[in-house]
């Protein structure tokens, strides 16, 4: 690369951002500057709190949470809590991709059965899941359903729907049509044409995006305890509510080791799928 | 009698879209190679997937057999498309998925959706497909991923699943346009020699006139969605080319 | 045909290896399915209170209660609407800011030493998507009190992690010229990221920001259930009060929230193209 190669181009592109002349830019900056003093003031944010916050939420965290009580993690009920979590996650997960199954094939726009009717239903259905939060379906399982796990498989089962069912839709929205044509063209049935024509052409996807689902569902499933759906989300809750630090320093040190390895473990097993295709 | 008959075929993609096609009319009899040719962007590709309703037309009739394509329901629809085998420019294999699978998908039309779902097919299916297999010289590649074969070998697969539906009619759209010149004749001659086996009559897009002239039977010329000629090969000249490829030329 | 006979051999081979696959996928499936099963029963079924959820004419009536929606709440959410709005957008501006370091080390062609940056911007990012936004919330609320701000912190530490991450890889494949340029005009790494790479990502920084923030209303809204402001404490009084029908509004209410989002977004993604 020459040196005429550089120089040219880059001064273009410095001088717009070096002197930012326009009145249109200040009045942004105007704008931004009124709205960060509301949202302080309508927020009622201490600003006086911000300096030395970090040295003291460091010395909340020295004095209060450390050391965090390890011997409280190892004890057999809180493990069962978090296979429990696990068995969860991957309950939630698989019945979610079960129902975001169909709703992705029904939400594609290329492959939808019906465009005028089934395609935006579906589109919402998927939407309105992915859009309230998976505390609020759990809370609203468990004032239902009462506590328990149901209401944490079932909070868990929306969840995924709406996370997996946008992938899901997005991909069959991007394979190439060739084979569908081809398949259509035989006389084949719609659910032909989809098993022969498009899931071959997806499978691999799919199974990285249920993987994926696994992985939030699990991040999902360690809180959903907290608002009384199963697992050890419940034990989080119980040790804030008597103010145990330490235990719950413990806690959230086991959800970021657990969260860290599923992560890593559905990594590695999306990487292992994404070769064998 | 003939066994396809188009009349006054019109298609536009929408309402106010311009018009693809604008009232083209021929018939295909028993024994006929037709070949569709034209500039490209004249329709050809449109007209073909007419025939088995891949596109909707807006207006015009198609008899196939003595039955109106474009009023059927989606039942019959599904039983005439069976009937009617098509082979494509880019071969619209299922990459993924066995030679044999992809030979056996031909049957959809005959298999109801649970054998499907499963992939149960007949004995005689299997059988059959490993017949036209052999007949397309693919016997050694059976259990290979479509994938891993060459350009000729999957269109020779694409020629073998159109052959799996028992076809009535076949519909070729540029089956030679992605392999090179080589390869394009050994296809254009292998599907004229089954043809004649077979007793299927032949409606093929072809975009290479020399190739046309060469396999085909009869011609029809398109050019922007008209019908410029129509008749055997041995009638076309070069003025009727001229007609053709005018757009081209200018 | 003298292939008959080699032909008939030939499909009995086929078809008892699409058999036998049928077979072992059948078995495999059962296992799962038999799997399945057994978590179902140790989960739901040892697990649930069957005599506390009742018959299902009494669940159908409890999810009855949640429909007969309590419209009149509607008028007292306008301001903890505005509230859910403004934390997630606080969150994600402060979110932005401190991520530009985590990008800086993050990106490897950038990353001033990368045998120790590069892992450290890394496990910022990790741990910023790993850990659930109602337990960063927990943590501020304990380490700053109850109020927006803990809800501010918690919205902008997880953000941290997917914007660093996108626009770490959006500088891994930028134009290296004007980098050479600032480089070479004796610019410090600091300034040659300021001048030549910002600007360079800034549209697909801008694009990934908006969409976080999209998704951080949806994480405000439910910030309050733990303290943190918000509709999310409008949602837990009225739990706590029995009121579903105004548990109901309020979801309604946070749909809406998020349609606007992405509205909003929707324009200004198509403003800047």
């Amino acid at each position: 690369m020459s040196i005429s190669d550089t120089s040219p181009g880059t001064p273009r592109t410095w001088q717009r951002f070096k002197f930012p002349g326009s009145l249109y830019r200040y009045f942004g900056l105007l704008f931004a500057l009124v709205f960060l003093a509301f949202s302080v003031v309508y927020l009622n944010i201490p600003l006086e709190r911000f300096i030395g916050m970090f040295g003291r939420i460091g010395s909340v965290i020295a004095d209060r949470y450390y050391p965090p009580d390890l011997e409280y993690i190892r004890d057999a009920d809180y493990l069962s809590s978090v296979f429990d979590t696990i068995q969860m996650a991957y309950l939630g997960a698989l019945f979610g991709m079960i129902i975001a199954l169909p709703l992705g094939w029904f939400g594609s726009y290329n492959m939808s059965p019906n465009r005028r009717f089934i395609y935006p239903v579906a589109r919402l259905f998927t939407m309105s899941a992915r859009a309230v939060h998976e505390t609020i379906w759990a809370i609203l399982f468990v004032t239902i359903l009462g506590f328990g796990m149901l209401a944490g498989i079932l909070a868990l089962t929306m969840f995924c729907i709406g996370f997996a069912g946008k992938l899901l839709a997005e991909e069959i929205e991007g394979i190439d049509m060739g084979p569908v044509e081809a398949i259509r063209a035989t006389g084949a049935g719609e659910l032909a044409v989809m098993v022969y024509g498009v899931f071959p052409q997806v499978r691999v996807a799919f199974t990285g995006i249920g993987i994926y689902t696994w992985d939030v569902a699990f991040r999902a499933a360690t809180v959903v305890g907290f608002f009384g759906a199963g697992g050890m989300g419940w034990y989080l809750k119980r040790n804030v509510l008597q103010i145990e630090t330490q235990r719950v320093a413990a806690i959230l040190l086991s959800i970021v080791v657990l969260v860290l390895l599923s992560e890593a473990a559905s990594a590695w097993a999306r990487a292992r799928v994404a070769k064998a295709k | 009698m003939a066994i396809l008959s188009v009349e006054d075929l019109k298609v536009s993609y929408s309402a106010a879209g311009p018009q693809i096609l604008k009232g083209i009319s021929f018939e295909v009899e028993a024994d006929d190679f037709f070949a569709i040719i034209g500039p490209s962007g004249a329709g050809k590709s449109t007209l073909i997937r007419c025939i088995n309703r891949l596109v909707e037309p807006t207006s015009g009739t198609i008899t196939l057999y003595g039955e109106n394509v474009l009023t059927l329901g989606k039942k019959e629809l599904r039983r005439v498309r069976r009937d009617i085998g098509m082979i494509f420019q880019e071969f619209n294999l299922v990459n993924r998925m066995s030679v044999m699978d992809n030979v056996l998908s031909g049957r959809l039309g005959y298999v109801g959706n649970f054998k499907a779902l499963f992939r149960l097919f007949s004995k005689e299916d299997i059988s059959r497909a490993l017949a036209v297999l052999d007949r397309v010289g693919l016997s050694d590649h059976v259990d290979k991923r479509a994938d891993e074969l060459s350009g000729g070998q999957r269109q020779r697969v694409g020629i073998a699943r159109a052959l799996m539906q028992d076809p009535k009619l076949l519909l070729l759209d540029e089956p030679t346009s992605s392999l090179d010149p080589k390869i394009s004749r050994e296809v254009m001659a292998l599907i004229m020699e089954i043809a004649k086996e077979y007793k299927v009559p032949v409606l093929c897009n072809i975009h290479d006139v020399q190739l046309a002239t060469e396999f085909c039977s009869k011609i029809i010329g398109l050019q922007d969605g008209i019908k410029m000629f129509d008749g055997p090969t041995s009638e076309m000249n070069k003025e009727h080319l001229d007609d053709i490829y005018a757009m081209e030329v200018l | 045909m003298s292939l008959t006979a080699d032909n008939d051999t030939r499909v009995e081979e086929i078809i008892a290896a699409r058999t036998k696959g049928r077979i072992n996928r059948s078995i495999l499936y059962g296992v799962v399915f038999l799997a399945v099963l057994w978590s179902l029963k140790t989960t739901v079924v040892d697990d649930t209170d069957w005599e506390r959820m009742g018959s299902v004419w009494e669940v159908l009536a409890s999810i009855g209660e949640f429909l007969k929606v309590d419209w009149a709440l509607l008028p007292q959410l306008w301001q903890p609407a505005l509230e859910t709005i403004l934390v997630a957008t606080l969150g994600t501006l402060l979110g932005v800011l401190t991520c530009i370091p985590a990008i800086w080390f993050g990106a490897l062609n950038i990353s001033p030493f990368p045998p120790i940056t590069y892992p450290i911007a890394r496990l910022m990012m990790t741990l910023s998507r790993s850990i659930h936004e109602i337990v960063w919330a927990l943590f501020f609320v304990a380490s700053v009190g109850l109020g927006a701000l803990a809800g501010v912190l918690a919205i902008a530490v997880r953000s941290i992690g997917f914007i660093a991450k996108m626009s770490a890889e959006a500088i891994e494949d930028l134009d290296p010229r004007p980098v050479e340029a600032i480089r070479a005009v004796g610019g410090s790494e600091f300034q040659v990221f300021l001048y030549a790479i910002l600007p360079q990502v800034l549209p697909a920084m801008i694009s990934v920001i908006i969409f976080e923030w999209e998704i951080n209303i949806r994480r405000s809204s439910v910030l309050g259930l733990v303290g943190a402001g918000g509709l999310g404490l409008v949602f837990f009084r009225q739990l706590n009060t029995f009121n579903h029908g105004g548990v109901t509004a309020v979801i309604i209410a946070i749909l809406v929230l998020i349609l606007f989002g992405e509205i909003i977004s929707y324009f200004t993604r198509k403003a800047m193209i």
